[in-house]
């Protein structure tokens, strides 16, 4: 009995340590969106302190100043682009190699999983003037072109590892029915890939929508392809003393990751998770 | 006979045309810039002129003249990097730990630790200059500890610490979450037979579940490595390298060298000696675990 309550006791003080971190942990994003509604007399005042009158004048400025609209749909236009390219071609890319094993599937596979290994710094200088010359630059569509080259490797190396729990008897009754390949990729196998397209898109998505360097050495120069990131950067760089803006566009730039990770918390961590052990 | 050559063939086929659209994008964008970065390693080009100038190994050799600052900006990555991974992986630990005990918020919990994991790092750097220029000196008032009263961004010494601070909360959840997979992949037999045998729950912690967490151990390191030495956002957001260069990364030396300084030719040199040391940093750290780790 003693030993039970020793136990019941230490769990306790675990939780109330756990919660007092938590909440110190969580502050800084707490402070970041109570200053976004405070006057601007207030935030320089008292920064930590609550509002005495909350406003949405800085969001309807913030709003119409960087255009918030229209950027927010320039990153769901570069995420999808990237994504759809990445998942269609790493998928297709892993299936093929895993079911024509050979010299050259394997020399192929190297070929494209190898380059997870190189630090996008390293070849970022002469990335800009390659893509320059074939026009991939200052573009959003040129932009999500690119993460397909910059996704594949890692995708494919994901996909890869789960198809060979995908028996082969099962391409093999769709062949014997008269599929060809790409149709049995994709009416029988890409379905069955389902989990692991899942865990792809949720990586792929949190890398595309928050990437920072990428965008700004390719599309910064014009605000029609300016990313949210980007516009939240240089707003913040000249609101540097209207702190109260540069909050509330730093608020409304994570917001959207925020309400999706609520929504989706289950398949983010779980997709994070597998993607880490896997990759 | 006839038939099988052709079979085998068709399979070539289709496997060079199915995996050609992934090699031709993977190397439009790493390989041939990789390669053109090999090159202009050794010239010296402004990036304006129309054809850089050959000057062999001379890029190099002022590297290491030190007459750049990367060699000093190599240092300051590394040492980044060792307080990084050695902080994100003590602290990820000892909180995946608690966050497996069984209480009712616990989903909650994990979900607050997460939320920095899922913002821009670059939002991150902002929100905490914020806190170190405007927050700590307002919450001193009410809490008068001295550390708070500290110039975190002003004195190159702590900026370093500063620096580090924000990487590790930035980063924590992910670690987090891996090592909350371990734990939970520790078998309950294995815990059971432990305390039958009368180990006390600091034994078993170090002497049952430690050992059986070597793969999370590998993932959580090798990961936390890797990010620890491409630090470039956070450190853009909150410091710009300063005060001074005293948060310079290897990073920020590329890419001002290149793209304020318009020394692409040396900036191409300091980025494939990046990738020298990165490429030896990770394989020697791969190595040393997968002769460490602990199979179940």
């Amino acid at each position: 009995m003693g030993m039970h309550r020793k136990k019941v006791l230490g769990k306790s003080l675990v939780i109330l340590v756990l919660t007092v971190v938590a909440l110190i942990y969580i502050y800084p994003v707490f402070l970041m969106f109570m200053n976004s509604i405070k006057p601007f007399g207030e935030v320089v005042a008292d920064a930590i302190a609550l509002p005495k009158e909350p406003t949405v004048e800085n969001i309807t400025y913030v709003v119409e100043k960087i255009n918030y609209g229209s950027l927010f749909l320039n990153n769901v236009e570069i995420t999808l682009i990237g994504i759809a390219g990445i998942v269609a071609f790493s998928s297709i890319a892993a299936y093929i190699l895993d079911r024509n094993r050979g010299r050259y599937s394997s020399v192929v596979y190297t070929l494209i999983i190898t380059p997870m290994l190189i630090p996008f710094q390293t070849i970022m200088i002469t990335l800009l003037k390659a893509m320059n010359v074939i026009h991939l630059d200052q573009s959003k569509v040129g932009l999500g072109i690119q993460y397909w080259g910059f996704g594949i490797p890692m995708a494919t190396f994901i996909f890869f590892n789960f198809m060979k729990t995908i028996p082969k008897e099962i391409d093999e009754s769709a062949h014997i029915d008269g599929a060809s390949t790409f149709r049995t990729f994709i009416s029988v196998i890409f379905p069955l890939l389902k989990p692991v397209t899942v865990t792809v898109i949720v990586l792929d998505v949190m890398w595309i929508w928050n990437d920072f360097l990428l965008p700004l050495l390719m599309v910064n120069s014009s605000p029609k392809t300016k990313t949210l990131v980007l516009a939240a950067y240089t707003f913040v760089g000249q609101m540097n003393t209207k702190w109260q803006y540069a909050m509330c566009a730093m608020s409304l730039t994570v917001i959207p990751s925020i309400i999706a990770f609520i929504f989706l918390q289950k398949y983010i961590v779980e997709g994070v998770v597998a993607g880490a052990i896997k990759g | 006979m006839k038939q099988q050559s052709h079979r085998k063939r068709k399979q070539l086929w289709e496997t060079v045309l199915f995996t050609l659209p992934a090699l031709i994008l993977i190397s439009v964008v790493m390989y041939i810039p990789f390669l053109m970065s090999g090159y202009y390693s050794l010239t010296e080009w402004n990036g304006i002129a129309k054809n850089p100038t050959f000057i062999g190994f001379a890029n190099f050799a002022a590297i290491f003249g030190g007459s750049s600052n990367f060699l000093y900006s190599l240092g300051f990555t590394v040492k980044y990097t060792l307080l990084f991974v050695i902080a994100s992986n003590i602290l990820a630990l000892a909180l995946a730990t608690a966050l497996t005990k069984k209480f009712r918020l616990a989903n909650v919990y994990r979900g607050i630790f997460f939320i920095p994991y899922i913002m821009s790092m670059t939002i991150v750097g902002f929100i905490w200059k914020f806190i170190f220029t405007q927050g700590l000196d307002k919450i001193y008032d009410l809490l008068p500890i001295a550390c708070l009263k500290w110039s975190w961004l002003g004195d190159p010494k702590i900026a370093f610490y500063s620096v580090v601070l924000v990487g590790v909360w930035q980063g924590l959840g992910f670690y987090i979450v891996l090592y909350i997979a371990g734990l939970q992949a520790v078998p309950a037999d294995v815990l059971e037979a432990a305390t039958v045998d009368g180990a006390s729950g600091r034994q078993r912690f170090f002497k049952v579940v430690l050992p059986l967490l070597g793969p999370s151990f590998t993932t959580c390191i090798f990961m936390s490595l890797t990010n620890g030495l491409k630090v470039f956002d956070i450190i853009l957001a909150l410091t710009k390298g300063g005060p001074g260069t005293a948060t310079y990364s290897t990073t920020m030396q590329i890419y001002q060298e290149a793209f304020t300084n318009n020394n692409y030719g040396m900036g191409s040199a300091q980025a494939i000696l990046y990738f020298i040391v990165v490429m030896v940093i990770t394989q020697l750290t791969l190595k040393l675990m997968g002769s460490k780790e602990v199979e179940l």
